[in-house]
């Protein structure tokens, strides 16, 4: 996937790096696609955010990943020792409109309220700087991003000049806007937020953002609210506004989620409630694309369209930050996307070395328990924090440029089928290396693809039913080549067929996968290993429950440095 | 009334107890805003992986079905499993028990034995600068929160003077032979023990002054130094055996306190315990965990006030003699 029109979030982000002396993405970084260079790495689990910092300061860690209160940066900044790396994440933050009733089911409305909004004060009164301002609907870090769309940047006069020709004038009686669909004052509003004790900075984001609609003469008022009670007041679709964060990925499918219409349903995730044939049509092409080309045609046109419609006010995402002792360790990549310190950058899991000499140990922060070593189970990210540097995937992402590139599939297509006559499904060819080793040295081939996903299927394992639900079958021509046969025409089918894999040797007899629990039990024929085991650059040696988890080199690692 | 009676009696009231607990248990996570699966559920599933996640995890059965399991299971002391997690609740407090049971038993003997000897110290060096020095710093630490007296020793500590280890309780891998463990262990609990220490202490030795400042006030104490008794004599086997009832309930009625309060001192410390477990619990509304961490604390509180009532009955027989009346 190419990255284009990518200049404005590169120039933020260089200009936030120059001011603050952090390492992004853009600037050059010399990797590899070998490894690992370290021979261990140690991850201490340590919760509380002031224990975390004492013992990046002291060197008790020597990567300190996922920073985000400004108090914190400002004080690894204040350690010569330290490195920070800063890039943009798939995160969201947004304010969101029910466009339901009235009167917010009215686009001007909600223009003039985006047109209140003064992101870069937000940022830097909030959050001292440390967040990147964005209006967009696909982060700036996806390939799919579009920088050309309707904006509405900060300006009071300008959503005055928009309410005042739409016929909102203002009433000289309460001094509230009338609304022209009724003549009458406009209702008052209020913005969800929770509340300042689980969100301070969501809920004073409500305040800043009511009191800037209320310069307007639009009654608005910010209601923090238990975050329960608040969920259950979107999915009834009984609220006004509310302000809330997604966490998004490099795929623009959750544009379909978030805004088909067929989403708009009890507890759906069109939230907004827009209903738009023009967008419907866009968002299922992007969704059923059949190649990249008319997923990012169909995408370019979904964010265009919502960004005029506005059923989100977009306003911030929030950059991954990460501090390295450079002192100790060197060869970290940064990557948008991911971050320098997320598993999901594989790169530097692979390249990260001592400053001197070779191998070593390196220490690696985990903010909290992992709990749960289960592909099939595993939910939170510090779960796959380990478990991600298990396994390999059949591609990557070039931290460059954002493509996809081959890894464990030298190469791979994407072609169509006909599972009933008529009809159009989507056949994905995986084309394996060769030589690729499990961890207790059985070869990985083409056998594992179709056992992982029939096993997942059949099992109905909720993490990865929408990815395996549609796959009518795997083939297996011979050892290296797997083909996957989905049901429907889709290109993000590619994506659906990249799973962490599973050795059907141990999980063949797993009745139940829910309770099972391979890192607790030794391996059936291998000294030393778990059940826990893949194809990946480490291997499980160590979980001590609330302490700490060590991982140790693959000796047979397949991309071993040369 | 006789004392196996008293105590027959005593057990039934602690398993009607029990019983009512277990069912505010099951009730009150159901009655709390919110859709538990909202918090295990990935923007991204479907309508089918949604309803298959609430199949697997009972929630689709009708509420009386799902109590009638709960109490089933709970008899079997089978908890269920965690949502998030996936993972045998049971298991997962059996990992946190042991060191909570450790951390607690620790903070709270060292705690109960300095404040009542603090406290006996003071009483008898009445009005003296050692008795409103221990009095004042008493109520300081008494006074002030928690977690910042923990944060500011984690700083001293850890940071400026780095001497004490600041999280878990072993070194990351820990160092080889059992002796070598055992040091690193017992390293690793200065520090939380410590601060629990020196914030509890106050109370203790507070309530333990004022109960012997007014034994000694009483005749028979004058009789003691009247016979020629050694002070230490006095305070030992006449002030202070006089208020040992009131302590060993006090001291009984604090137990349960070592598992509910940890949730602090955890968390501020990475001390892997159920204290943090069932605060994670509740936030993410993961009603099996936080029912089974509520059902141990509660066994913990109903088992320690029936110890107590136990213990008070045999050091002041007056106890089981007032409830039936005189035998």
């Amino acid at each position: 996937m190419k990255l284009r029109r990518f200049l404005l979030p590169v120039a933020i982000c260089l200009i936030l790096a120059m001011t603050c002396g952090i390492v992004t993405a853009q600037q050059k970084v010399k990797w590899e696609p070998y490894g690992p260079q370290v021979d261990q790495i140690i991850m201490p689990i340590i919760k509380d955010s002031e224990a975390q910092l004492i013992a990046f300061n002291r060197g008790d860690v020597d990567v300190l990943p996922g920073l985000t209160r400004p108090a914190d940066i400002n004080k690894i900044k204040a350690n010569p020792n330290a490195e920070l790396t800063m890039n943009y994440g798939f995160h969201m933050f947004y304010l969101c409109y029910n466009m339901r009733r009235g009167p917010l089911d009215a686009d001007v409305l909600r223009q003039a309220i985006a047109h209140v909004i003064d992101r870069d004060n937000i940022i830097q009164t909030l959050f001292e700087g440390y967040m990147l301002p964005m209006a967009t609907f696909v982060p700036p870090s996806s390939g799919f991003y579009k920088e050309d769309i309707p904006r509405f940047p900060y300006n009071p006069e300008e959503a005055k000049k928009l309410l005042d020709k739409a016929g909102y004038t203002v009433d000289p009686a309460t001094g509230i806007r009338i609304d022209p669909a009724t003549g009458k004052p406009l209702r008052k509003m209020t913005i969800f937020t929770p509340t300042y004790e689980v969100a301070p900075t969501s809920a004073e984001l409500g305040k800043i953002i009511a009191e800037a609609c209320q310069a307007i003469n639009l009654p608005i008022e910010p209601e923090p609210m238990d975050f329960p009670v608040m969920l259950d007041k979107l999915d009834m679709a009984e609220f006004d506004m509310y302000m809330l964060a997604w966490g998004l990925s490099r795929i623009p499918t959750s544009l379909h989620s978030f805004f088909h219409s067929s989403n708009d349903v009890e507890a759906g995730y069109n939230r907004p409630g827009i209903r738009d044939a023009e967008l419907d049509k866009v968002l299922e092409a992007l969704y059923y694309a059949p190649s990249e080309e008319v997923a990012k045609k169909a995408a370019d046109e979904a964010q265009v369209i919502l960004a005029r419609r506005q059923p989100y006010t977009v306003l911030y995402s929030r950059p991954y930050m990460d501090a390295f002792r450079k002192d100790k360790f060197t060869g970290y990549v940064p990557m948008h996307g991911y971050g320098a310190a997320n598993y999901q950058n594989k790169w530097t899991t692979l390249n990260v070395k001592p400053v001197r000499g070779k191998g070593g140990t390196i220490r690696w922060l985990l903010p909290e328990e992992p709990k749960v070593l289960n592909p099939c189970t595993s939910s939170s990210a510090y779960e796959w924090e380990v478990l991600g540097r298990l396994y390999d995937n059949l591609m990557e992402v070039n931290p460059e440029t954002m493509e996809d590139m081959p890894w464990m599939a030298k190469s791979w297509e994407v072609g169509t089928w006909e599972p009933e006559p008529g009809k159009k499904g989507t056949v994905v060819t995986w084309h394996l290396e060769k030589g690729i080793k499990w961890q207790d040295t059985t070869p990985f081939t083409s056998k594992d693809i179709k056992f992982t996903i029939e096993y997942l299927r059949d099992n109905k394992v909720p993490r990865y039913l929408s990815s395996v639900n549609e796959v009518v079958k795997v083939e297996t021509p011979d050892e290296y080549t797997a083909k996957v046969y989905f049901s429907t025409e889709s290109y993000w089918h590619l994506y659906h067929a990249d799973l962490s894999f599973l050795p059907e040797w141990i999980w063949k007899d797993v009745k139940d996968y829910k309770t099972f629990e391979p890192w607790l039990e030794s391996h059936p024929t291998v000294p030393g290993l778990t059940k826990a085991i893949g194809q990946g650059p480490f291997i499980l040696d160590q979980y001590k429950v609330g302490e700490y988890v060590r991982l140790k080199k693959n000796p047979i690692y397949w991309r071993l440095s040369k | 009334m006789g004392f196996s009676r008293y105590v027959l009696r005593r057990l039934g009231y602690a398993v009607i107890v029990l019983f009512v607990i277990m069912t505010f248990n099951f009730a009150i996570f159901r009655l709390m805003p919110g859709d538990a699966t909202k918090m295990i559920i990935d923007p991204m599933f479907t309508p089918e992986a949604i309803a298959e996640l609430k199949r697997q995890f009972g929630l689709d059965d009708p509420p009386i079905v799902q109590y009638l399991k709960y109490v089933g299971n709970l008899l079997k002391f089978d908890l269920g499993l965690s949502f998030s997690t996936r993972r045998p609740v049971v298991n997962e407090l059996k990992e946190r028990l042991p060191n909570t049971a450790v951390l607690f038993l620790t903070s709270f003997i060292f705690t109960t034995i300095i404040g009542i000897s603090v406290g006996v110290y003071t009483a008898s060096k009445r009005g003296t600068f050692g008795d409103n020095f221990v009095t004042g710093a008493g109520l300081f630490t008494y006074a002030v929160p928690t977690f910042w007296i923990q944060l500011l020793l984690l700083m001293l500590f850890g940071y400026y003077i780095p001497i004490l280890p600041i999280h878990g309780t072993m070194s990351a891998p820990p160092p080889d032979g059992f002796l070598l463990q055992a040091l690193d262990r017992i390293h690793h609990l200065i520090l939380p023990a410590g601060s629990n220490v020196i914030v509890a202490f106050g109370s203790w030795a507070l309530y333990t002054r004022n109960t012997m400042l007014e034994a000694l006030g009483q005749d028979y104490i004058l009789t003691a130094r009247a016979k020629g008794l050694p002070e230490t004599t006095v305070l030992r086997h006449h002030a202070l055996r006089s208020v040992l009832p009131p302590i060993i309930t006090l001291i009984f009625g604090a137990l349960p306190g070592m598992v509910s309060g940890a949730v602090i001192t955890e968390t501020i410390f990475s001390w892997h315990g159920v204290g943090k477990y069932l605060m994670d619990a509740v936030m993410q509304q993961d009603y099996p965990a936080a029912q089974g961490a509520f059902y141990l604390i509660a066994l913990a509180v109903v088992i320690c006030n029936l110890a107590a009532d136990i213990v008070y009955g045999i050091v002041d027989p007056r106890i089981r003699v007032g409830e039936g009346g005189a035998k």
